[in-house]
C-alpha cells in the first residue's frame, strides 16, 4: 500500500484546487458524524458529476459503492475523498461498460469545484491531474482486492414495480408516480454508506414500500405481504431499518449542503 | 401540486400527516391553494397509521412528491403495451406470475379486483366448455394482455356470441370450426360488473390499439403466456418463491435489463429522478456538463495550436504551422480559425482549391467571419486569375463577382472584373475582325491552285521570318493571342522556359503565317518575292534528325494541356534543330518516304501524326500518344469547369475536324486519293519513284494547301454558326476558336512545311536533295 499512497499524496498537489471545498475531515479526530457528513458531500459530487457526464444510474451507484466500499478500509485523514471519489467513477464507468473519459471527469471536477471557471489548459496540472486519477484508480482497486462487480437493488426493484403494478388498478398506478418516486429513492440512498449495509433486495423492497405509502397506494393482502412474496427473510423492521436509513440522509442534506 | 394524489395520500396517513404538511409548506404557495380543499377531507383512519418519521418525511417532501411534473410515466403507459409479445419470446426481463398467487389473496378480493380491473379490449385465455347455437361458454384460464392477473381459479365464464366470431364464408356456420376443450384467445368485449358477466370477441377490432397484432381464435397449449405455465408450475410447487423464479429466469441475467425496464416504466436515466433538494434536475446547467465543457475546451486547446501555428507561420516555418493547424483541427474539426489560418497558409503556398475549400468550410460553421471572407475574397481573385489564364473568361469573371460578393470593398476584384468584362468585349471585337478576315482570305485562296502555292509558300517565308526574330514576345500581337498564349503558359507553366520561348515564336509563326496567306491571298503579285522567299525556306527548313526526337522527347514531361500551337512549335523547333544539325534534306526525304510507307502499312492505327520521319519512328509516336493522354487529361480538365464545357465541346469537333484532315492527309484514305490523283494525276504510282518523287510533292502539297483552306472554312461556317450563342459564352469561344483556327491552320501548315521544303518547283531544292540523296545512298541502303 506504500507504494501508490505516497505517489499518490505527490499528485495531490495537483489536486489542492480541486480540494478547496474539502472540509477539514482530514483531522486527526476521526469523528463519525462528521465523516458521514464528508462522505455525503462527496457522494453528491459523486452523483452531480455522474449526471453531468450523462452516467446511466447503474454506473453511478457502482461508483458510490467503491466509494464507500473502499472509505470502509481506508480513513479519510489518509486519503483524498475527492480524487477517490473522480477515480470511483472512472472505474465504475469501466466496470459498468459505460467507460467514462478522465479528460470528462477532471473537467467536470474542476468546474464543480470552481464553478464558471473555464475548461482547464492542456497543460502539465492537467497531466498532473489525470495520473492522480489514474494512480488512484489502482490504489482503489488493490484496496478492494479487485472486487469491484456489485449486485445492485435497482433490476430488483424494477421487477418489483412491474409485479406490484399488476396488482393495481391501472389507472390508479399511471396517476401515482411510484416507478418515479421508488427510483429516486433509490438513487438517494447511495449518499450514505447504508447502500453497502444492506442487502439489495431490502433496499429495493424498502424503497417500494415507502414510496407506496408515501402515496397511500394500498395493496391487497392474503396471507402474506407483498413484501413478503419478494423476498422471503425479509422483514417488517428490515424495511424500518432501511427507511430510518434513507430518512436520515434527507436530513442531514439540510444539515451539509 | 396534484390535489387527487394529496388527498389519497392524506386520507391514507390521516390528520397528523395533514397538520405536519401544514407546518412543513407553509412556504409552499401551491400547497396554500389546495389545503382549503384538502380541510374538508374525511379522514378514515385515526392517528398513528404510519411511523411519523415518515410522515415528516412526506410532509417535508411533499412539493417534490405531489408535483404534477414528478410523473413521466403516464404518457409512455400505453406504448410499452405493444412489446409484450415480443418480450415473450425474448425475456429481456424477468416475466413473474401475478404477485398475488404468491400472495395467497382470498378468492373474494380477487374476483372483485378482476372485475374492478378487466377492462374491454383485454385479452384473456379460456377453454371452451359449452358450444351453443348462439355463440359457446369458455372459462377463463389466464390474462394474455393488459392485465396480468391469477384468473384460473375464480371459475369465470364468459360468452362468445356467434357473431364475435369471424366467419371464413364457405361455411355458413362458424361454430363448427370450434370444439369443447379447444384453447380460445379472445378479446374482453363487455363486462358487466354488477351481474359479474363477461362477454369476449374474436373480432381483432375489439382490441384496444396497443395489442391489435395479437391474434385472436384458437390456440394451442404452447401459445399460452409464458406467466401463466409459469404460475402453474408455482402452485403446483410451494418452493417455487418469488424469489427462486426471478434468479432463475432469463431476462433477470440480462446485463441491460435495467435500461430497458428503465424504458418501460418510462424513468429518464439521463434526467434521473432524485428526492434530493440538491439533485434537483432543474439544478443543473448546460454549460456544467462534460459534452459542453469538452466542446469549449477543445476549441480553446485548438486555438492554441493555432496561435503556435501563427508564430511558427510569421517565423517562416511552414511546415511546423501546417502541423499546428492540423492538430488543431484534430482537436476540435471544424474550428474555425484552424481552418482560416490553414486556409491562409494553402494560399501562400499557391494551394488556391485547398484554401478555397478551408475558408468556405470555416465560413460555413461562421458565415460573419471577416478574415476567412476576406481571404476567401481575395483568394477568389487569384483563382479567378487562374482561370483567365486559362482563358476561362466566364468563370474567372464568376470568381471575381464571387469574391466581390464576399467583400465588396476589394479592389483587386473589382479591378480584375473590370479588366476581365473589357477583355471579354475585346475578345469578342477581335474575333469578329478575325472573322471578317478569314472569310476575305478563305475567298481568294478559293480562286486557283496556283494561287494557294503561293500562300503556301508565303506563309512558310513568314514563319520563318517569326522564328528569326523569335526573341520577341508575343504580347504585340492580337488580344485573341494573347489569351491563348498566357492559357498555354499557365498550362506549361512546369515545363521549361526554353520550351515556351519555342512554343511561342511557332505561335507566332502561326498566327502571322495565316494572317500573312490572307494578305497574300488578296495580293497574289507578290508571287515573285515568294519565290525567294521560298528559296530560303529550302535553306533553312529541314525536318528533324532522327537523333532530335529523343531531345524534345524529354521536353515534353509535364504537359496538361498540350494545345496544337505546342506541338507546332515543335515541329517547327524540329526543323530548326534540324537545320541545326544541317542534315541533308535528301535524307530527311528518303526517310519520309519511307515512313510515308509504313504509314500506309499501318493504316489501321488510330492516331496518325504529322512528323513521323525518323527511323526510330515508333518510339516517338508511343511518345506522341503519351502527350496525347496529357492533352485528354487536359480537356478533361477544361471540362470540369462548366461553362467551358460548350467551348470544349465545339473545340473538340474542330479537333476532330483537323484530325481526320491531318490523317486523311497522310493515310491516304481511297477519297483522299481521288482528290489527290485529280490533281497530281498518277501521283500514288509516282509515290515510290524517288526521281519523279518531286513533281509528285508539289502536287500533293498543292493538295493540301486546298484542303486546309476547305477546311478554314469550314471552320468560318461553324464559327458564324455558333455566333448566335449568348454573348458572354460567345466570346469566349470566339477566342477559343481563333486560338483553334490558329493551331488548325498551323496544325496542317506545319507538316506541309515538309513537303512544302521538298517542292520540286524549286530547282535548286532538287540539286540540292539529289546531292543530299547520293551521299545518303553511301550510308544507308535504300528503302
Amino acid at each position: 500500500m506504500e507504494g501508490p499512497s505516497t505517489r499518490l499524496c505527490a499528485s495531490q498537489a495537483g489536486l489542492q484546487s480541486l480540494a478547496d471545498r474539502r472540509d477539514s475531515s482530514g483531522d486527526a479526530e476521526s469523528d463519525p458524524a462528521r465523516d458521514m457528513k464528508t462522505h455525503f458531500r462527496v457522494c453528491r459530487f459523486i452523483m452531480e458529476s455522474g449526471v453531468k457526464l450523462a452516467m446511466r444510474s447503474v454506473p453511478v451507484v457502482t461508483a458510490c459503492v467503491l466509494y464507500h466500499r473502499f472509505f470502509e478500509r481506508a480513513s479519510l485523514c489518509a486519503y483524498e475523498p475527492y480524487l477517490v471519489a473522480m477515480s470511483c467513477m472512472y472505474l465504475a464507468g469501466k466496470v459498468e461498460e459505460q467507460h467514462i473519459r478522465t479528460r470528462d471527469i477532471i473537467n467536470v471536477s474542476h468546474r464543480y469545484f470552481n464553478s464558471g471557471s473555464a475548461p482547464l489548459e492542456c497543460d502539465k496540472d492537467f497531466w498532473d491531474l489525470r495520473d492522480s486519477v489514474v494512480q488512484c484508480e489502482l490504489l482503489i482497486l488493490r484496496q478492494l482486492n479487485f472486487h469491484v462487480s456489485f449486485e445492485h437493488p435497482h433490476k430488483y426493484l424494477l421487477h418489483y414495480l412491474l409485479s406490484v403494478k399488476s396488482l393495481v388498478n391501472r389507472h390508479a398506478w399511471s396517476r401515482t408516480p411510484i416507478a418515479e418516486t421508488s427510483w429516486a429513492l433509490l438513487r438517494d440512498c447511495y449518499h450514505g454508506a447504508m447502500c453497502i449495509r444492506h442487502t439489495p433486495q431490502h433496499i429495493a423492497i424498502a424503497m417500494l414500500y415507502l414510496a407506496l405509502n408515501s402515496y397511500g397506494v394500498e395493496l391487497p393482502v392474503g396471507d402474506k405481504e407483498w413484501w413478503q412474496v419478494l423476498c422471503e427473510h425479509v422483514t417488517k423492521a428490515d424495511i424500518d431499518a432501511v427507511i430510518s436509513d434513507l430518512l436520515q440522509l434527507y436530513d442531514m442534506e439540510a444539515k451539509c449542503i | 401540486m396534484d390535489k387527487d394524489l394529496l388527498r389519497q395520500c392524506l386520507t391514507y396517513h390521516g390528520e397528523s400527516l395533514f397538520n405536519k404538511l401544514k407546518c412543513e409548506q407553509t412556504e409552499n404557495p401551491d400547497f396554500q391553494a389546495v389545503v382549503s380543499d384538502l380541510c374538508k377531507a374525511t379522514y378514515e383512519r385515526g392517528e398513528g397509521q404510519g411511523s411519523p418519521l415518515v410522515e415528516q418525511f412526506i410532509a417535508r417532501k411533499a412539493d417534490i412528491l405531489f408535483c404534477p411534473s414528478w410523473k413521466t410515466t403516464t404518457l409512455q403507459e400505453e406504448e410499452h403495451e405493444e412489446e409484450e409479445e415480443e418480450e415473450e419470446a425474448t425475456e429481456p426481463c424477468a416475466i413473474m406470475p401475478p404477485l398475488e398467487l404468491f400472495m395467497e389473496v382470498s378468492y373474494e378480493e380477487r374476483r372483485s379486483m378482476l372485475y374492478r380491473d378487466l377492462e374491454r379490449g383485454d385479452i384473456v385465455v379460456g377453454r371452451i366448455n359449452n358450444i351453443r347455437e348462439y355463440g359457446f361458454f369458455l372459462t377463463l384460464l389466464c390474462m394474455a394482455g393488459g392485465l396480468k392477473r391469477d384468473i384460473e381459479d375464480l371459475e369465470l365464464s364468459c360468452l362468445c356470441h356467434i357473431r364475435e366470431i369471424p366467419s371464413t364464408g364457405s361455411h355458413d356456420d362458424p361454430l363448427s370450426y370450434y370444439q369443447i376443450g379447444d384453447l380460445i384467445r379472445g378479446g374482453v368485449k363487455d363486462i358487466d360488473r354488477y351481474q359479474e358477466k363477461i362477454t369476449v370477441s374474436l373480432h381483432q377490432a375489439s382490441l384496444s390499439p396497443s395489442l391489435k397484432h395479437i391474434k385472436l381464435g384458437v390456440i394451442t397449449q404452447e401459445e399460452l403466456p409464458i406467466h401463466y405455465s409459469r404460475s402453474v408450475r408455482a402452485a403446483a410447487d410451494s418452493s417455487e418463491t418469488y424469489e427462486h423464479i426471478l434468479s432463475r429466469c432469463h431476462g433477470y441475467h440480462n446485463p441491460s435489463v435495467v435500461d430497458y425496464l428503465l424504458k418501460k416504466v418510462g424513468i429518464s436515466d439521463t434526467h434521473p429522478p432524485s428526492m434530493m433538494r440538491g439533485l434537483q434536475s432543474k439544478l443543473f446547467q448546460e454549460e456544467d456538463f462534460a459534452s459542453a465543457i469538452r466542446k469549449k475546451q477543445s476549441a480553446s486547446w485548438a486555438l492554441k495550436c493555432v496561435r503556435a501555428g501563427v508564430d511558427h507561420f510569421k517565423h517562416g516555418h511552414h511546415v511546423e504551422a501546417m502541423n499546428e493547424y492540423n492538430k488543431a483541427l484534430e482537436i476540435d474539426t471544424n474550428n474555425v480559425e484552424a481552418l482560416v489560418a490553414r486556409g491562409a497558409l494553402y494560399a501562400n503556398k499557391g494551394s488556391i482549391m485547398k484554401a478555397i475549400t478551408d475558408f468556405e468550410l470555416a465560413l460555413e460553421s461562421c458565415p460573419d467571419h471577416r478574415n476567412a471572407k476576406k481571404y476567401l475574397s481575395q483568394t477568389l481573385v487569384e483563382r479567378g486569375k487562374q482561370f483567365e489564364g486559362q482563358e476561362k473568361l466566364v468563370t474567372a469573371e464568376g470568381m471575381y463577382r464571387r469574391a466581390l460578393s464576399l467583400d465588396d470593398s476589394n479592389p483587386e476584384a473589382q479591378e480584375a472584373l473590370h479588366k476581365i468584362t473589357d477583355t471579354i468585349q475585346k475578345s469578342i471585337r477581335l474575333r469578329e475582325e478575325a472573322l471578317a478576315k478569314e472569310q476575305v482570305k478563305a475567298k481568294g485562296s478559293q480562286t486557283s491552285a496556283e494561287k494557294l502555292r503561293k500562300i503556301l509558300k508565303e506563309e512558310k517565308r513568314m514563319k520563318k521570318k517569326q522564328k528569326r526574330s523569335a526573341s520577341s514576345t508575343s504580347s504585340s500581337s492580337s488580344s485573341s493571342r494573347s489569351t491563348s498564349s498566357s492559357s498555354s503558359s499557365f498550362s506549361h507553366r512546369r515545363s521549361k522556359k526554353k520550351k515556351k520561348k519555342r512554343r511561342r515564336r511557332s505561335e507566332h509563326g502561326n498566327k502571322r503565317h495565316r494572317r500573312i496567306s490572307s494578305r497574300e491571298s488578296r495580293k497574289s503579285e507578290e508571287g515573285k518575292r515568294d519565290t525567294k522567299e521560298k528559296d530560303e525556306d529550302e535553306v533553312e527548313w529541314y525536318p528533324a534528325p532522327p537523333n532530335t526526337s529523343a531531345t524534345f522527347l524529354n521536353l515534353k514531361g509535364g504537359l496538361e494541356f498540350g494545345e496544337r500551337q505546342e506541338e507546332e512549335g515543335r515541329n517547327a523547333e524540329d526543323k530548326r534543330i534540324c537545320q541545326l544539325y544541317s542534315l541533308s534534306a535528301a535524307s530527311e526525304d528518303e526517310e519520309s518516304d519511307s515512313s510515308r510507307r509504313e504509314r500506309k502499312r499501318k493504316d489501321s492505327r488510330t492516331r496518325r501524326w504529322k512528323n513521323s520521319r525518323s527511323p526510330d519512328k515508333q518510339e516517338k509516336r508511343s511518345s506522341r500518344e503519351r502527350r496525347d493522354t496529357s492533352r485528354e487529361r487536359g480537356k478533361n480538365n477544361n471540362r470540369r469547369d462548366s461553362d467551358s464545357k460548350r467551348r470544349n465541346l465545339d473545340e473538340n469537333t474542330k479537333r476532330r475536324v483537323s484530325c481526320s484532315s491531318a490523317e486523311s492527309d497522310y493515310s491516304r484514305k481511297s477519297s483522299f486519293h481521288s482528290e489527290y490523283s485529280r490533281h497530281s494525276g498518277s501521283a500514288p504510282r509516282m509515290r515510290h519513284d524517288s526521281s519523279k518523287r518531286s513533281s509528285f510533292d508539289g502536287g500533293r502539297c498543292e493538295s493540301r494547301g486546298r484542303e486546309e483552306i476547305c477546311e478554314v472554312e469550314e471552320r468560318e461556317k461553324e464559327s458564324i454558326e455558333g455566333g448566335a450563342a449568348e454573348e458572354n459564352s460567345r466570346s469566349d469561344r470566339h477566342s477559343k476558336r481563333s486560338e483553334s483556327a490558329g493551331s488548325q491552320s498551323g496544325s496542317t501548315s506545319a507538316p506541309q512545311a515538309r513537303p512544302k521544303k521538298d517542292l520540286p518547283a524549286n530547282l535548286l531544292d532538287i540539286f540540292n536533295q539529289i546531292a543530299q540523296f547520293e551521299k545518303e545512298k553511301g550510308v544507308r541502303p535504300k528503302k
